[in-house]
């Protein structure tokens, strides 16, 4: 006899998905099809089909905009690929287990300021007119090179780029740490056999098995990048002029400021097709470490 | 038996959290659900810088003016409350989404051009029948007991705020200006008088940079507001007569000459606001000569520079007045005087005459629709009412000078009520004509923004004069194109005056190639 399904686990996993229906499916889906509208929020709405996707392609901003996205989203790759793993790589050497664990919670300590807070931190202590590095720069007599930092044309994105330096802290330093403490014993020691030691061990051991959680987080990155805009939105609101603009500060402006819901929309989708590209290539051209494993195995 | 168990307890302990609270028993609560009961009528108001109990831009002791108003009102209407609140209203997201829910304060103070926006979704209740009509409040006789009208002071400014559909949305219930505060103690020390002319202007920037102090100290916005509008005003002054088209039977007699958004989309098809009119190209060149004598960074808080002494010149609005007055760092005079008109000599555009009006109306209260929703009818809501009464009731003169001079910020615009002492320099000012224009509100939001942030990078060299000048007509073609969409506005209209100035505009030089 054929054993009857049980029906509690649907009822009871109903209401977290009618919530979840509610508040981020169907808002996916009105996006999409308001984005053929030239819509304002308390006016009519007119179908336009393509053409807030058109204007988008003519948009001033876009060009600029998907410029600093990419190099956004290039330097965060960077940063996320070799800082935390460097540090997570250096403790993972320590001898002593007890002080592993120290610095593992010394480094994910910062976690607990909330986002915003560091940003608004990086914004009035270091590059406020009276920042750490205009001081510094007074204290070195170079009073000429003192500057608002953010708003200036030659620096703004820049001052962007280098929040959150030296880049070492948080979470990707855990998951790095679980990749190297996850390599198995022989495997170091067969390297060691093999004569590899220090920086080539690293390169040609620990790397390779750990591309895993480079995948991970490089797709996190990547999302989060094309995603977030709420760093350029609270220190310079994508100026000067445009020079820290990303599409996702313009989708929002357009959509709360200008009140453009159907071109906010057209842009969200853009984004959305990005995203999903983006992620796609990831899975399929970048090798995680069991299937590097599994073609040397 | 015990998964069972957790199971009840945390759906026993989830129904009694998110149960709904039972009326309260404490004073406090229950004293304001008795209030409510007794007074079905609550007018939420948000009065901006006359919030009672609050320290106007932090300085000096709580005020309470317009509590005591409030309360006297409601003496007068037991069936009304009146809640002060505080809104961000300058924030576009926040008006927006309040008032597409119908659920912003009743009354708001918002820049009626933000008003103009959204005129024609109803989010905003019209005032003319109602200052068409007397102020009950005000005795026989009076200013005001004919028409509510008869009560504003700066006429010209005040029914200037008619939106672009006719209508009146805004009570202009005091007025700003802007003025150049100088501190006299460096004006002394660097043998500097109050310029008269722009190159003595010039000169005592000059002078007061070789000293080592910052000239004139501005914001990033002011300039693209006011330093836009005042030196296109002195650039494009001389050719009004050939280019100013619509005569609006109900503004034109107060803004004289003034360009609304539909006349600047015309001029613009002619070749106007383009790379082509070479008046315009020598706005943006003006501007960025202007910006070598401001201080480095166009972000930096200005005001502190000022009190500290390292600029010597602040350009601001009337309510530094009661800034500078209550700093506790103020140790030198400071004095108010108006920039000076740009001769012929400075630019071949400019034909010297007086610099004009660019502030003009201070706090603006709108009604919104949230006042009606009692009915839901703008003809039978007593809630409506009760607000407009409320509004009659606050420009009784003596309630304006009780809320309006209780801060040295603002110069009240009831007739019958002075202004203090220390804000007359402001009122001389408020005297001259009005602006030619306002670009920053001009076209619309997306517009303003491209304006100023291509402004403030052009500024500050980080684009050049041919980039910069791209942006600037691209932005104004794009604005005038949506506008005129969006308003379903026929710009042929402006052909025949337009044919019929041309002999004026024969004699003009140096018009759009």
């Amino acid at each position: 006899m054929k054993p009857r399904p049980s029906l509690t686990p649907y009822a009871m996993l109903a209401p977290t998905f009618l919530l979840l229906a509610v508040f981020s499916l169907v808002p996916f889906v009105w996006a999409f099809a308001t984005s053929f509208y030239e819509y304002e929020v308390g006016g009519a709405s007119r179908y336009v089909g393509f053409a807030n996707y058109v204007e988008y392609l003519h948009d001033p901003t876009l060009a600029i905009s998907f410029l600093n996205l990419g190099i956004l989203t290039l330097f965060g790759l960077a940063v996320v690929v070799t800082a935390p793993l460097i540090v997570a790589r250096l403790i993972f050497s320590l001898q002593s287990e007890r002080a592993r664990y120290l610095y593992r919670v010394m480094f994910l300590i910062p976690i607990v300021v909330p986002g915003v807070a560091g940003l608004m931190i990086w914004q009035g202590m270091v590059y406020n007119d009276m920042g750490f590095l205009n001081e510094l720069l007074r204290l070195a007599g170079r009073d000429d090179l003192t500057r608002g930092w953010l708003t200036d044309p030659r620096t703004a994105l820049w001052a962007i780029l280098f929040i959150g330096f030296p880049f070492a802290g948080g979470i990707n330093i855990l998951i790095y740490y679980a990749g190297l403490a996850g390599i198995s014993e022989s495997v170091h020691e067969a390297a060691e056999l093999d004569g590899a030691r220090g920086i080539r061990k690293f390169w040609k051991v620990d790397v390779p098995l750990v591309m895993s959680q480079v995948k991970l987080l490089t797709i996190l990155t990547v999302i989060g990048s094309v995603q977030g805009f709420e760093g350029m939105f609270i220190l310079t609101r994508g100026g000067p002029g445009f020079r820290t603009m990303v599409p996702g500060l313009w989708m929002y402006m357009n959509a709360f400021t200008f009140q453009r819901m159907g071109y906010a929309c057209a842009i969200g989708v853009i984004l959305f097709l990005l995203i999903l590209g983006m992620t796609i290539l990831n899975m399929r051209y970048f090798r995680s470490s069991e299937e590097l494993a599994g073609e040397t195995g | 038996m015990l998964r069972n168990l957790s199971l009840v307890l945390i759906l026993g302990f989830a129904t009694w959290a998110l149960w709904p609270r039972g009326e309260a028993s404490d004073g406090v609560e229950g004293a304001s659900q008795q209030s409510s009961a007794s007074r079905p009528y609550t007018l939420r108001f948000a009065p901006g810088i006359y919030m009672p109990d609050r320290r106007p831009m932090d300085v000096g002791k709580p005020i309470e003016g317009l509590k005591h108003v409030a309360e006297e009102f409601e003496r007068l209407y037991p069936d009304t409350r009146i809640e002060f609140t505080e809104a961000p209203v300058g924030q576009r997201e926040y008006l927006v989404t309040q008032l597409a829910a119908e659920q912003a304060p009743e009354i708001l103070n918002v820049n009626v051009e933000d008003v103009w926006q959204d005129v024609q979704k109803g989010w905003y209740i019209p005032l003319d029948r109602y200052l068409e009509r007397p102020n009950p409040f005000i005795p026989k006789g009076e200013p005001g007991s004919v028409q509510w009208w008869d009560q504003f002071k700066y006429q010209a400014i005040s029914r200037g705020k008619a939106a672009p559909d006719g209508k009146m949305y805004c009570l202009t219930y005091d007025m700003i200006e802007t003025g150049v505060f100088y501190n006299k103690n460096i004006f002394r020390r660097l043998g500097l008088s109050v310029p008269t002319t722009w190159p003595e202007f010039v000169r005592a920037e000059e002078k007061i940079k070789a000293a080592g102090l910052i000239p004139f100290l501005v914001g990033s916005t002011s300039v693209a507001d006011w330093g836009m509008d005042l030196v296109f005003d002195q650039f494009y002054g001389e050719i009004l007569p050939g280019i100013d088209l619509a005569k609006d039977p109900v503004r034109e007699e107060y803004m004289k000459g003034y360009l609304d958004w539909d006349e600047l989309a015309f001029l613009n098809s002619k070749g106007f606001f383009t790379r082509r009119d070479p008046r315009y190209v020598e706005i943006f060149r003006f501007l960025k000569n202007w910006r070598k004598y401001f201080q480095k960074n166009m972000a930096s808080e200005i005001f502190r520079l000022f009190v500290t002494q390292q600029g010597a010149m602040l350009w601001d609005a009337s309510p530094m007045v009661y800034r500078l007055n209550g700093d506790p760092d103020m140790a030198f005079e400071w004095g108010v005087f108006y920039l000076p008109p740009i001769p012929r000599s400075t630019s071949r555009f400019a034909d010297g005459h007086p610099m004009v009006v660019v502030g003009g109306a201070g706090t603006q209260f709108e009604i919104t629709n949230s006042a009606i929703n009692d009915t839901g009818d703008a003809a039978t809501s007593v809630k409506l009412q009760r607000a407009i009464a409320f509004l009659q009731f606050l420009t009784v003169p003596k309630n304006t000078d009780l809320v309006v001079n209780e801060v040295l910020a603002l110069l009240p615009n009831i007739v019958g009520v002075e202004p203090r002492p220390e804000l007359m320099p402001f009122h001389e000012i408020l005297q001259r004509n009005y602006t030619t224009t306002k670009w920053l509100y001009a076209f619309d939001l997306r517009f303003n923004e491209i304006f100023r942030r291509m402004l403030d990078l052009y500024l500050d060299d980080g684009i050049g004069e041919d980039e910069f000048m791209k942006w600037m007509e691209s932005n104004v073609r794009t604005a005038s194109e949506t506008v005129v969409r969006r308003k379903g506005i026929d710009l042929s209209k402006f052909e025949p005056k337009w044919r019929e100035l041309a002999p004026i505009r024969a004699g003009m030089r140096e018009l759009p190639r």
